[in-house]
């Protein structure tokens, strides 16, 4: 009998497509189910942001900085403003400070809800991201309380905040941190322990701690992982020596370490941690304290260069920036988490079927805008 | 049914002059048109139920702007989807994509023709009319297929291998499932199943808890058969968590995602008509179809007496667990016991047979599906076909001898 003509079927994933997080194109070279190869093809969402850049004096910069990770706009601009403020060796107010990390722990509880739910979504269950974006709703009303913007807060500025803290706002923190940790209850009865969703996430797409830390991959999914790295500890910026936290790990609970539900689970656990956070932060926080008191008149760090990292919601963000003393800086690099982490997606999501590179992808968490920048 | 109707139209005056062929024939039509109605409406009325429902279990409130609470939505969307574009794409098989809806709507309208509402409401009174059913429903993967060959897209070519693959090795153990029950009454027809149930009876014939003589109570084994026909059935019209044909998240839409406007609308409609149709199998099936519940006036109010009294102990249990009062189930069970008992005529009227039973039943699993479907996450393709192939098959397959023995056991059937 002569053999059935057989061959590998190249599968294009996206840019348009429901599931790759933006206008990510996957191409995916099939064997019936099976992929076999995954090649990542990013640049649809290319804005220039480095180039920007250079064009523009530093305060100009922060906006951008928000544009990039759009589901943590809080975080890159935090980011964004230490590093500066590093070069130019300005000294915050503890007001600042202690703001300052509620909101970025705020957005990372955000930006966790949304992985979270779209994970959900990615393995088929629709209502558990309901759940998420509704938890969401009440982070994002809070940031509108203190800047007027939901989504791009342009808030965090260089040596202080665009404005203090409304009148009710810690209040009102408190009260959603009252709820929140109820909510979290809710999503692990919908998700986490549901047999179909185990099935789904257990022990695909494992990770092992050399693949992930060969391709750089930080932030929850390496912590999935195994690997205790969190910025926030091992190299204490802003003020988080002062808080009492965990940083979660993956342990393989349904399965493998580092597989597609301890990267769920850990997000899971790392909400419940910033709410701890927040909590600390907001018993602590002062009372007075004018928060544009360190802003700088003229902001034109002294010559030289720095790369400052931060534990952003998705990883490590880096910020090369290089002065020459004047007021636009000469070349910024981004180093964006969500980049190295898409990287691994081949080395992870060969041999497994169409529907699990789907639920790999959710469980890395990317966001484009900040893969493309 | 198309009998009556004959004579119906033939007794008047005016007409009586045709001839009873032509009477026939004009009948078959009304009826058919009659179903196809009936389907329609059913959709467009499911599918604003499945978006409240939804919505409900999403804490939102759904279609609100479209007439009254929005019941005209659905409305609205179908005649949207009427006035769109009719788009071929360029390289399609334009044959097989024009006629692959269409094959996939006839069968499932098609299906409805040997489903017995009541004891006189059917179109066709046929002896072997549980295998007229699957076997004419098995018609649609036929469809799938075409519509997803004739695409000529990658993502519609694997919803439809996907759909092929699932609805062929789920139709097994779900035709075995009916057998078990066939075996019990011995008929393929369908109003001799579901007469076969009426009264009431002891629970599994021996433990005495008095329960309608459906067959989900009959034995062990039927109790679990129904639950396998159910999870068989979900999978074979393609809902979730089986929905992997289409699954939005992985193949955009599946085997549809070429379609849009009426040809779409037509997947959309033959869809809702499946998940009627095995609603109202398992009501017939295992859940006596259009018997009442109750076998006599007194039945009807002491088991309305005891359904008040479980939703009582279950509005506790849910004010203990959460603090929540939830009033609906106990305002409602209380309101028809009292009726129950202060209005024998509607005692009475509970205790009959009739098409309300029937409804009320396929209503309710119909829900359940939508339940399914809004909270469970979707299974992959090899787990699918684990579930099927190594689960429920050989549950079917033991079912079925159970129910053997167990009859044997009963004395229901001697050798």
């Amino acid at each position: 009998m002569a053999r059935l003509h057989a061959e590998e079927m190249v599968l294009n994933m996206g840019p348009q497509h429901p599931s790759t997080h933006g206008v990510l194109r996957l191409k995916l070279r099939t064997d019936g189910e099976i992929v076999s190869h995954i090649e990542p093809v990013i640049g649809y969402l290319h804005r220039s942001f480095e180039k920007h850049a250079e064009n523009l004096e530093y305060q100009m910069v922060t906006p951008f900085t928000g544009r990039c990770d759009y589901l943590a706009a809080m975080g890159s601009e935090h980011g964004y403003a230490m590093a500066v403020e590093k070069m130019m060796g300005i000294e915050l107010p503890e007001r600042v400070e202690y703001l300052r990390v509620i909101f970025a722990e705020l957005q990372r509880i955000a930006s966790h809800l949304v992985a979270v739910g779209t994970f959900g979504l990615d393995v088929g269950a629709i209502t558990p991201f309901i759940y998420c974006f509704r938890e969401r709703e009440l982070i994002l009303d809070l940031f509108e309380m203190a800047s007027g913007a939901r989504l791009l807060y342009n808030y965090i500025w260089i040596g202080g905040l665009a404005h203090d803290v409304p009148p009710g706002f810690v209040e009102k923190t408190y009260e959603f941190l009252d709820a929140f940790d109820e909510r979290v209850a809710e999503y692990n009865q919908i998700l986490t322990g549901n047999k179909i969703f185990i099935e789904r996430a257990a022990d695909i797409g494992v990770m092992t701690p050399e693949v992930a830390i060969n391709y750089g991959v930080t932030g929850p999914s390496l912590r999935a992982s195994g690997v205790n790295i969190d910025i926030r500890r091992t190299e204490p910026y802003s003020i988080y020596d002062r808080f009492d936290f965990d940083i979660p790990l993956g342990q393989g609970l349904q399965g493998t370490v580092g597989d597609s539900w301890d990267r769920y689970f850990v997000r899971v656990l790392e909400m419940g941690e910033s709410a701890k956070i927040i909590r600390q932060a907001l018993d602590q926080l002062p009372v007075e304290g004018d928060v544009k008191s360190a802003i700088p008149r003229r902001i034109r760090p002294p010559k030289g260069e720095i790369y400052f990292r931060s534990e952003n919601p998705r990883g490590e963000l880096g910020y090369y920036i290089v002065s020459n003393g004047k007021n636009v800086p000469v070349r910024l690099k981004m180093r964006s988490p969500a980049f190295s982490n898409l990287s691994v997606i081949n080395e992870i999501g060969q041999g497994w079927m169409i529907s699990d590179v789907i639920a790999i992808l959710g469980s890395l968490d990317i966001v484009l805008g900040e893969i493309d920048r | 049914m198309i009998q009556l109707l004959a004579n119906w139209i033939l007794s008047f005056d005016v007409l009586s002059g045709i001839g009873f062929s032509v009477a026939w024939g004009l009948s078959l039509f009304i009826v058919a048109a009659l179903i196809f109605a009936f389907v329609a409406v059913n959709a467009i009325v499911l599918v604003y139920i499945e978006r409240k429902v939804s919505a409900f279990m999403q804490v939102r409130l759904g279609p609100m702007r479209v007439g009254k609470f929005g019941t005209l939505q659905t409305v609205a969307d179908a005649l949207k989807l009427l006035q769109k574009e009719d788009i071929i794409p360029l390289l399609a098989d334009k044959v097989l994509f024009v006629v692959g809806p269409w094959v996939i709507l006839i069968a499932s309208v098609a299906t409805f023709a040997a489903i017995p509402f009541s004891d006189t409401l059917l179109a066709a009174d046929m002896n072997v009319g549980l295998f007229y059913i699957v076997s004419i429903s098995s018609i649609v993967v036929l469809g799938i297929v075409m519509a997803g060959w004739a695409s000529n897209n990658k993502w519609s070519l694997y919803g439809a291998m996907r759909s092929a693959a699932q609805m062929i090795s789920y139709e097994i153990p779900v035709g075995i499932t009916l057998i078990a029950v066939v075996a019990v009454v011995g008929s393929l027809n369908l109003q001799a199943i579901i007469q076969e149930q009426a009264g009431t009876g002891n629970l599994f014939h021996w433990i005495p808890i008095p329960l309608p003589n459906w067959f989900i109570f009959h034995s062990p084994f039927l109790f679990i058969a129904a639950f396998v026909y159910l999870i068989g059935a979900t999978a074979e019209i393609n809902r979730t968590p089986f929905d992997i044909p289409e699954s939005e998240s992985e193949l955009v839409a599946g085997f549809m995602t070429e379609f849009s406007g009426l040809r779409w609308a037509l997947f959309f409609l033959s869809e809702y008509a499946n998940a009627t149709l095995v609603a109202l199998l398992v009501s017939i099936v295992f859940l006596g179809g259009w018997q009442s519940p109750f076998a006599d006036y007194e039945g009807a109010q002491i088991g309305f007496s005891v359904i008040t009294l479980v939703a009582i102990m279950w509005t506790l249990f849910v004010r203990a667990k959460t603090g929540r009062l939830s009033v609906y189930p106990l305002g409602l069970s209380l309101i028809l016991t009292m009726a129950v008992w202060l209005f024998p005529g509607f005692a009475i009227w509970m205790a009959s047979p009739g098409i309300f039973w029937m409804l009320i039943k396929a209503g309710s699993i119909i829900f359940m599906l939508m339940w399914f479907r809004w909270t469970f996450p979707r299974l992959r393709v090899d787990q699918l076909m684990y579930v099927s192939w190594k689960v429920i098959l050989p549950l079917s397959l033991i079912n079925l001898m159970g129910v053997a023995v167990w009859m044997w056991l009963t004395g229901e059937i001697q050798f």
